[in-house]
C-alpha cells in the first residue's frame, strides 16, 4: 500500500534532508564535530586508552603531564592519587556522559513532548492541568529536586538519568506546547480535520513535523544539561557505582590533591566543558538554520 | 504636480543588472487623479517606494529623474526628502489596522501627525474634529478616544485618509486603499477619498490592481506589466476601449455584474519574474499574447503615441483579441434551470440556524455578552447545484461556511447534508460528513501545510481515509492523482513542489484539488478568490465551474463578490447582520432587489461600464 505513496515523495525528503545538511551554520558544524568525537571516544574506549581505567600504579602517583620536567610518556595527561591513568579515566569516562546524554535527553523529550502535545493540542482541562503539574514542577529548584529524587530512588546510573528525567521534561513540555499552540491555530491543521484526520493523525502528521526542528534544538540543548547534572550528581556520589569512572568521580577524587596536583581535575573540567559546548554549539546552530530556513521558504511566497 | 521622466529601477542579480522598472514616464498634473493598475510582480508598489525614497537594498534608479512640482527628487538629499514625507508627500496604506499605532488612541495619534506638520497644540483638537466629521465618521468625539483594534477597517481607513489630507499635502499615494474592506465599504471610502481631493486640490496617485474601480475614480490611467508601461491615457476610454492586449484581457477577465454571463477568457502564463526579465529582448508581454508573432521578440517595443493623449506600447494596436467567448449554455450547469430537480430532497437543508457567540467578561463581572454571528437563517441546495452567499463581512458568511462543515458544533437550528445531521454528528457519521461536504479555505497559503509536497497534500483526503477503504483505493492512488493534476492544470512535474514553491494560483488550484479529491457531493468555497489577481482569478472560477460541472459538485460559494457570484451561481443568498434577508435567482435578485441591503450592495459595486457614476452615496 505504502509503495504507490513511496515513489514521488521519497525523493524531495532526501533532497530536503541534503539541503538542511548543506544549510547547516559553521557553528552547527563545529558542535556536531565536537558530539560526533565524543561518541567515537566513547565507543573505542578500549582501543584509545593507554591503560585500563582502574589499573593502579603505585609508584606513578601524581604525576604531572608529560610534557613537564618529571613527566612520563607512559602516561600522557599524568596520573592521580592512586596513580591511575588520567587520559585513560577521561577516555572512559566519555561513555558514562554520552549515555546519560543520550538517554535523558531522550527521556526528558519523549515525557515533555507528549505532554506539550496533549496539552498544546486538546487545550481546555487537559491544557490547564498539565499546566498546573510544570508550575508546580518548576517552583522546585532543580538540583534540589534532583537530590530528592535521587534520595528516594538510591543511586546509579539508571536513576540518575531518571532524575535528569523528571526534573527536566518541564523545559521541554513548556517550550513546545507554545509551539503546538501556535501551529494548532493555523488554517491546514483544521484543514486536515475536516478532510478526516483523527486527533492522532493530526497530531502525528500535521503539528509534529512543524515542531520537529524546535524539538530538535532543544534535545541537544538538553543533551549539554544532562552532561552537567551527571556531573553534579556523580560529585557528590550519587550516580555512579563505586567502580564506574565519571568526569564527575574524577573531579570529587582530585579535589585532595588540588594544590599538589590540578591537571587531574583540569582534564575532567575540560572534557566537559567541551562536551556542553559542543551539544549548546549544535543546538544553536540548528536551530539558526533548521528553522529560518523553512521560515523564509514560508515568507518568500508571501 | 509629480512628474517621472524615463525612470528606469535596476536591481543587481547574479546575472547582472535586471531592469525592475524600465523607462517610466507619466504625470500627475495639480488637482488629478492617476491610477496605477497593475497586477502583482507589475512592479507598483515600487512605484510609490521610488517616490518615497525608500527603496530596498540592491535597487537603484539607473535612468531617468522624478520631479515634485518644480524640484527634482531624485538628486535631493536623503535627509532634505525624508523631511518631505508626511508634509508635501502623504502615504495611504493597503492596511489601515497596521498603520496606526496599537497602543496609541486615534486620538493621540492624530495629534502626533499634526505636531509634524508644526501646527499650535491649542488648535489641534477642534481640527481633528473637523478632519474626522469631514469623513462621516459617526460620533468623532468617541472615536478619539479609541484605539485602532476597536474601529473597523474602513473607519481606520476612513482616519488614515483625514490625517493625509491634515498635512494638506502637495501628493498622495494611495497603495490599494480598499483592497483589504468590503464593496459597501469601498464605495465609500473612494467616494470621501474623491471629494476631500476635490475640495483640497491635492493631486492622488493611486495604485491598484482593480482596473474598473480605478477607471471610475480617475483622471488617468497608466497600465502596467512587468515593471513596464503597456499602456496609458483617459481613465474612462482605456476602460471602454482597452489597446494593449493585456488590457483587453484584464478588462475580459473580470467578472461583470450585467451584460450575458460569458466564459471568462483566461490568460495562460505567469507575469515574467525578476529572474526572466534578462532573457526577453522585444515584447514582456508577448509569451503570453494571443496576437503577437515573431517581430514583437525582436527588439524592445517603444510606446506609441496615440490620439487622445493615449500611448501603447504594441506593434499591434487595433487588431482586436475578438470575443471569441461563447456565452455559459444554459444547459450545462443549471443556469435557468432552476426548478427542474426540485423534486428531489435538497442536497443541503439549512434550517433556522443561529449561531452565538459569547465571550465571559472577565473574573469580576457577572455573566457573559452575547454576540449573535446567526439568527434563523434558512436555505437549500440543491445536487449539483451552486448557491452564492452575498454579504459583508461580519454578515455572518463565514460563520455558514464553518458551520456547514462542523466546525460549529455550539450553533442552534438544523443542518443536514445528504442525510447526515450535522450537528452533534460523530462517529460514523462524521466520517460520512467528511466525505460528502468539503470546504475550501480562502487563503492557500495557509491552509496548506508548507511541510507536505503537492502529492502529500492532494492526497490527504487518502490518508485520513480508514485502514480497509485506504487499502482499497491504494492500487489506483497514481492515476487518480495523475487525472486530479489533470483536472487541476498543473503539469506532473509539479508532484514533488512544496508549497513555498509555487504561485498563489497554483496553491489556490491544490487547495481545490485535495478538496474534490474524495469526490464529495458538496463543496463550500469560502472567499477562495478574494487575494487573487484578476486574471488568476478567472482561472480559479473557470477550474471551479469546471470540475463542479464535470463531477457533480453543489457549490455553496461565499464571496464579496457579486459578480463572482453571478458568474458562478444560479440562486444566491444575501446575509445581513447575520439575517439572510433576500435569496432567490442570481438574476432576479440582481435584477429586481427587494431588500433594501441588497440594493445597496448593488450600488457599491463599480460597474464594467465607464459612464455610470461611481462612487456613489450607498
Amino acid at each position: 500500500m505504502e509503495q504507490g505513496v513511496a515513489g514521488p515523495q521519497s525523493l524531495p525528503r532526501k533532497n530536503a534532508v541534503l539541503r538542511a545538511l548543506k544549510g547547516l551554520s559553521p557553528k552547527a558544524w563545529v558542535g556536531l564535530c565536537i558530539v560526533l568525537f565524543a561518541v567515537f571516544v566513547a565507543c573505542a574506549a578500549p582501543w584509545l586508552a593507554p591503560h585500563k581505567p582502574d589499573a593502579q600504579d603505585l609508584l606513578n602517583m601524581l604525576l604531572p603531564p608529560m610534557w613537564s620536567a618529571n613527566g612520563n610518556p607512559d602516561f600522557p595527561l599524568g596520573t592521580d592519587g592512586l596513580g591511575q591513568c588520567i587520559l585513560s579515566r577521561a577516555i572512559y569516562g566519555t561513555r558514562v556522559a554520552i549515555v546519560v546524554a543520550v538517554s535523558a535527553a531522550t527521556g526528558a523529550m519523549l515525557l515533555g513532548v507528549v505532554m506539550a502535545m496533549l496539552a498544546g493540542y486538546f487545550g481546555g482541562w487537559v491544557d490547564r492541568i498539565i499546566g498546573y503539574v510544570v508550575d508546580l514542577w518548576m517552583s522546585f529548584p532543580p538540583v534540589v529536586l534532583s537530590l530528592v529524587l535521587m534520595v528516594g530512588l538510591g543511586t546509579g546510573v539508571v536513576n540518575g538519568i531518571l532524575a535528569i528525567v523528571l526534573v527536566d521534561w518541564t523545559r521541554f513540555c513548556r517550550v513546545v506546547r507554545s509551539d503546538v499552540i501556535v501551529v494548532r491555530r493555523r488554517q491546514y491543521v483544521a484543514a486536515a480535520r475536516l478532510l478526516g484526520f483523527g486527533h492522532w493523525k493530526t497530531m502525528w502528521r500535521e503539528i509534529l513535523p512543524a515542531v520537529g526542528p524546535l524539538i530538535i534544538t532543544l534535545f541537544t540543548l538538553e543533551m549539554g544539561v544532562a552532561v552537567i547534572v551527571e556531573a553534579i550528581l556523580s560529585f557528590v556520589g550519587f550516580s555512579v557505582s563505586a567502580g564506574t569512572v565519571a568526569w564527575g568521580v574524577m573531579i570529587a577524587d582530585s579535589r585532595d590533591y588540588l594544590h599538589e596536583a590540578p591537571w587531574g581535575m583540569l582534564t575532567p573540567v575540560f572534557c566537559i566543558f567541551l562536551l556542553v559546548l559542543g551539544c549548546n554549539a549544535l543546538g544553536d546552530g540548528l536551530r539558526e538554520s533548521l528553522d529560518p530556513a523553512l521560515r523564509e521558504r514560508e515568507k518568500e511566497q508571501g | 504636480m509629480i512628474r517621472f521622466e524615463h525612470v528606469s529601477l535596476s536591481a543587481r542579480r547574479a546575472s547582472g543588472q535586471v531592469d525592475l522598472l524600465r523607462d517610466i514616464s507619466f504625470e500627475v498634473p495639480q488637482g488629478r487623479i492617476l491610477g496605477l493598475v497593475g497586477e502583482s510582480g507589475a512592479g507598483k508598489s515600487m512605484v510609490g517606494r521610488l517616490i518615497a525614497g525608500l527603496l530596498p537594498e540592491g535597487f537603484r534608479i539607473t535612468q531617468g529623474r522624478i520631479f515634485l512640482g518644480d524640484t527634482e527628487l531624485t538628486s535631493m538629499p536623503p535627509a532634505q526628502r525624508a523631511a518631505m514625507l508626511g508634509r508635501q508627500l502623504v502615504f495611504i496604506p493597503q492596511e489601515p489596522l497596521t498603520a496606526l499605532n496599537p497602543l496609541m488612541t486615534i486620538g493621540e495619534s492624530f495629534a502626533e501627525q499634526l505636531e509634524i506638520i508644526g501646527m499650535a497644540r491649542s488648535r489641534r483638537q477642534a481640527e481633528i474634529l473637523r478632519r474626522l466629521e469631514e469623513m462621516e465618521l459617526p460620533r468623532p468625539g468617541e472615536i478619539l478616544q479609541r484605539y485602532p483594534h476597536q474601529l473597523s477597517g474602513g473607519q481606520c481607513q476612513r482616519v488614515l485618509i483625514a490625517m493625509a489630507f491634515a498635512a494638506e499635502p502637495a501628493l498622495i499615494v494611495a497603495d490599494e486603499p480598499t483592497t483589504a474592506l468590503d464593496v459597501v465599504t469601498q464605495a465609500n471610502v473612494m467616494r470621501i477619498l474623491a471629494r476631500q481631493q476635490k475640495a483640497n486640490g491635492a493631486s492622488i496617485i493611486l495604485i491598484t490592481h482593480d482596473l474598473v474601480m480605478a477607471s471610475h475614480v480617475c483622471d488617468e490611467m497608466v497600465v502596467l506589466y512587468a515593471g513596464e508601461v503597456v499602456e496609458s491615457g483617459d481613465a474612462r476610454t482605456i476602460l471602454a476601449q482597452p489597446l494593449h492586449p493585456y488590457t483587453q484581457s484584464l478588462s475580459g477577465s473580470t467578472p461583470k455584474l450585467a451584460g450575458d454571463v460569458k466564459r471568462l477568457p483566461t490568460l495562460e502564463g505567469f507575469m515574467p519574474g525578476l529572474g526572466d526579465l534578462a532573457a526577453i529582448a522585444g515584447c514582456r508581454f508577448q509569451a503570453r499574447c494571443g496576437i503577437g508573432d515573431a517581430r514583437c521578440g525582436q527588439r524592445r517595443i517603444e510606446l506609441r503615441q496615440m490620439e487622445g493623449g493615449r500611448a501603447v506600447r504594441c506593434l499591434k494596436v487595433g487588431v482586436s483579441l475578438g470575443d471569441t467567448a461563447e456565452p455559459v449554455a444554459a444547459d450545462t450547469h443549471g443556469r435557468g434551470e432552476q426548478s427542474a430537480g426540485r423534486a428531489d430532497t435538497p442536497l443541503l437543508s439549512v434550517r433556522n440556524l443561529s449561531l452565538t457567540y459569547r465571550s465571559s467578561g472577565g473574573l469580576f463581572s457577572w455573566g457573559s455578552r452575547a454576540n449573535k454571528a446567526l439568527d434563523e437563517v434558512s436555505f437549500e441546495v440543491y445536487r449539483g447545484e451552486c448557491v452564492g452567499i452575498v454579504g459583508e463581512s461580519g454578515s455572518g458568511k463565514s460563520s455558514i461556511a464553518r458551520s456547514i462543515v462542523g466546525m460549529h458544533g455550539e450553533c442552534e437550528g438544523a443542518i443536514e447534508v445528504d442525510g447526515i445531521s450535522v450537528i452533534g454528528a460523530r462517529g460514523e457519521a462524521l466520517e460520512q460528513l467528511r466525505r460528502t461536504a468539503q470546504i475550501i479555505f480562502q487563503d492557500p497559503h495557509s491552509a496548506l501545510n508548507p511541510r507536505r509536497s503537492v502529492f502529500r497534500l492532494l492526497t490527504q483526503g487518502f490518508e485520513a481515509l480508514p485502514g480497509k477503504a485506504r487499502h482499497d483505493m491504494a492500487a489506483q492512488l497514481e492515476g487518480k492523482v495523475a487525472q486530479l493534476m489533470d483536472d487541476i492544470r498543473l503539469p506532473p512535474s509539479m508532484l514533488g513542489r512544496y508549497p513555498s514553491e509555487m504561485s498563489g494560483g497554483q496553491k489556490q488550484r491544490v487547495n481545490i484539488g485535495r478538496g474534490v479529491f474524495l469526490a464529495p457531493k458538496l463543496l463550500v468555497a469560502d472567499e477562495i478568490v478574494s487575494g487573487l489577481d484578476m486574471s488568476v482569478q478567472a482561472q480559479i472560477l473557470n477550474l471551479l465551474k469546471e470540475l463542479a460541472g464535470r463531477y457533480g459538485i453543489a457549490v455553496v460559494l461565499i464571496s464579496h463578490d457579486l459578480a463572482v457570484v453571478r458568474y458562478l451561481c444560479q440562486r444566491v443568498v444575501v446575509m445581513y447582520e447575520g439575517r439572510a434577508v433576500e435569496q432567490g435567482p442570481v438574476d432576479e435578485v440582481f435584477l429586481r432587489p427587494r431588500h433594501d441591503y441588497t440594493r445597496r450592495l448593488l450600488a457599491a459595486v463599480p460597474s464594467g461600464d465607464p459612464g455610470k457614476p461611481w462612487p456613489v452615496a450607498v
